[in-house]
């Protein structure tokens, strides 16, 4: 694989300013960041303003969100803050602040009061975006009524008009993404795939950053390469899948796979293939369509009553990949994760698949030796 | 006579030690320093001398503990996890739930009759129950860690420390000395919340029978007993070496392997 082919994934992975982001803006064109999985792209797709997932990469201390959280709570949250505390977000024309949990939840409230502090910290346009936990016929309404009202506020603060037509437009370039990353994930699922777990994440997390159209021809140039009987990385190496809480740390990764034995060969995380979830369909009410995919198809677990999917479906990734080890992780005072981890360790490990719980800080790796440890005796034990 | 030899580079201390035929010949255990590449060669020269060999005998040399990947003279690293796991086999040979509690951290493991890991488990909370918490609380009672092990026996009402974060205990630990609480007493409470720290990990891998205690703490008996109450369990500490040298002795089991 080449590093050059790579190279536009990686930029976005793991910069903030990425050239992606710096050339958009030189444009002259619009950007809103959003915290998770459930805020439809289409809708700032439709309004030519680029979305991108606000995350917390680079950050080197805690001083802005420590002061406005506390210690006690998630650092994802608090690495988006300091990074907005520290100015590193000006490129953001609007922000959208969703419940993905509590910690996420609190975010809008800390982001408010530390821009009362620090100003111009706050974008010009900064949306609650509320989410029910449940599917249910009046979850999906409620959704549904949100996703308007959200479309109704883009449209007033930046003085557009976003039509079905263009939703439409905007959900089929965002479903050919899809299609293109589903592809990707079932190539590394093959004992032959000629793409490591860190580029094939690299791929992923680079995602939720770069402008669609990009993104999508980018990929699909990837795809035929890797269609084209690269040399195979598996070489004996042991099959692991990491899940958990948020983690769009590359490192993380690259820490697996510094062992000689690792191979990351898939993921269960809100990025890559469950954070583009399925496909939306195309035809009809866009609404609708966004309301479905977004909410009704979701299999996060701050959803009611998943928990029997979500097995199912890692149960089929596992297979599906020859799964070997997982890795669950989570980051501290997870709660969502850090008690669904438990579940999925006594159910897996009830069907023969080794698990290893890590729980960690967001932000710089700096448990590495710690965590090292405990990677090199789950490999032996595998 | 194959010699084998393993290095344990700890964050407190380094061991090293030569087995010949699964036999310990020579071993030494030294402070850390700041560089792990001379706390290994400072070890290892003592363990070649104490056996009266050269390291050019050894036939392999397996490096482990935090400092493993800076070992020079290594054949290779093994996560020390699995290196307290054969060591300990070693040392009781019955042994199948394994306490191991180093300077910067606390296993729990269960081990299979080959001395594999079934399960395991670290603290990833804190530096409290780790030999470093022990280490900390000795200073402030200007006592070693040896004499803060016997103080167990010796006290009449063991104070509570309420605090699992090791510094907010140790201010504790000055509030009760300031107001003239017995030092056996208080030494009794730290030993008290190391083993209520460490049950923890133990309950999380589900201890089964026989449980054994390697690494420096082994040897203080009044976490040993806390621990053993608290679990329901005898406990099981290594007479046939230094519980200290576990790791350094899975190491060179796990040499004679290669």
């Amino acid at each position: 694989m080449s590093k050059a082919m790579l190279e536009i994934f990686y930029d976005a992975a793991e910069k903030v300013n990425s050239a992606a982001i710096n050339a958009w803006k030189a444009q002259g064109k619009k950007i809103v960041g959003n915290t998770c999985s459930y805020v439809p792209a289409e809708i700032f797709h439709a309004a030519g303003i680029l979305p991108v997932r606000l995350r917390g990469i680079e950050t080197d201390n805690m001083a802005v969100g420590d002061t406005y959280f506390g210690p006690y709570i998630c650092s994802f949250p608090k690495c988006i803050l300091q990074l907005a505390g520290e100015g590193r977000f000006a490129f953001l024309d609007g922000a959208v602040i969703t419940p993905g949990c509590d910690a996420m939840r609190r975010l809008d409230e800390c982001w408010r009061k530390a821009g009362e502090d620090i100003p111009g910290i706050v974008p010009p346009f900064f949306y609650y975006f509320d989410v029910p936990h449940k599917t249910a016929p009046h979850g999906l309404d409620w959704f549904k009524e949100e996703i308007r009202r959200l479309i109704q506020a883009v449209e007033q603060h930046f003085h557009l008009s976003i039509t079905h037509e263009a939703l439409r437009a905007s959900i089929r370039q965002y479903n050919q993404g899809r299609r293109l990353l589903k592809q990707l994930e079932d190539l590394r699922a093959t004992p032959e795939a000629g793409i490591t777990g860190a580029d094939a994440f690299a791929v992923a997390v680079a995602g939720t950053v770069l402008p669609r159209e990009e993104y999508n021809s980018r990929l699909a140039e990837l795809l035929q390469v890797l269609e084209q009987n690269l040399p195979a990385v598996a070489d004996g190496k042991k099959r692991l899948l990491t899940m958990g809480s948020i983690s769009d740390d590359m490192d993380l990764i690259r820490l697996i796979e510094g062992h000689p034995k690792a191979l990351v060969v898939a993921e269960n995380l809100c990025f890559g293939v469950r954070y583009e979830g399925p496909e939306l369909e195309e035809n009809g009410d866009p609404v609708a369509a966004m309301a479905q995919g977004y909410l009704g198809k979701s299999t996060c677990p701050r959803m009611y009553g998943k928990y029997q999917e979500r097995l199912d479906i890692l149960k089929q990734t596992i297979a599906r990949a020859k799964v070997e080890g997982v890795i669950l992780q989570n980051i501290r005072f997870c709660d969502l994760h850090g008690s669904e981890n438990s579940l999925f360790q006594r159910d897996l490990e009830a069907m023969g698949i080794p698990c290893l719980k890590i729980e960690r800080e967001y932000g710089p790796l700096t448990e590495k030796g710690r965590i090292k440890m405990r990677l090199d005796a789950f490999l032996r034990q595998l | 006579m194959t010699l084998t030899a393993g290095c344990d580079v700890g964050s407190l201390t380094a061991k090293a030690v030569i087995m010949r035929d699964g036999r310990i010949i020579g071993a030494q255990v030294v402070k850390s320093r700041a560089k792990p590449e001379i706390s290994a060669k400072e070890a290892m020269a003592g363990a070649l001398t104490a056996a009266r060999v050269a390291l050019e005998d050894v036939a392999a040399c397996v490096g482990t503990g935090y400092g493993r990947e800076k070992i020079p003279f290594v054949k290779e690293v093994v996560s020390e996890i699995a290196c307290h796991a054969k060591g300990a086999k070693w040392l009781v040979s019955s042994a199948r739930t394994v306490i191991d509690i180093g300077g910067q951290d606390c296993k729990a493991m269960r081990i299979d009759e080959h001395g594999e890991v079934i399960k395991f488990i670290t603290n990833d909370k804190c530096a409290s129950g780790t030999g470093r918490f022990l280490d900390v609380m000795a200073r402030v009672l200007g006592i070693s860690v040896d004499e803060l092990g016997r103080l167990s026996a010796g006290a009449k009402q063991p104070v509570t420390l309420a605090s699992t974060c090791t510094v907010w205990a140790q201010a504790d630990v000055i509030k009760y000395l300031n107001s003239g609480i017995a030092v056996a007493d208080i030494g009794a409470g730290i030993n008290i919340a190391m083993a209520n720290r460490v049950a923890i990990l133990a309950n999380s891998v589900k201890a089964e029978h026989d449980v054994c205690m390697t690494g420096g703490v082994a040897k203080n008996n009044g976490v040993v007993q806390t621990l053993a109450q608290l679990l329901g369990r005898r406990i099981t500490v290594p007479r046939k070496a230094d519980p200290q040298l576990a790791g350094a002795i899975g190491a060179a089991i796990i040499a004679g392997q290669l």
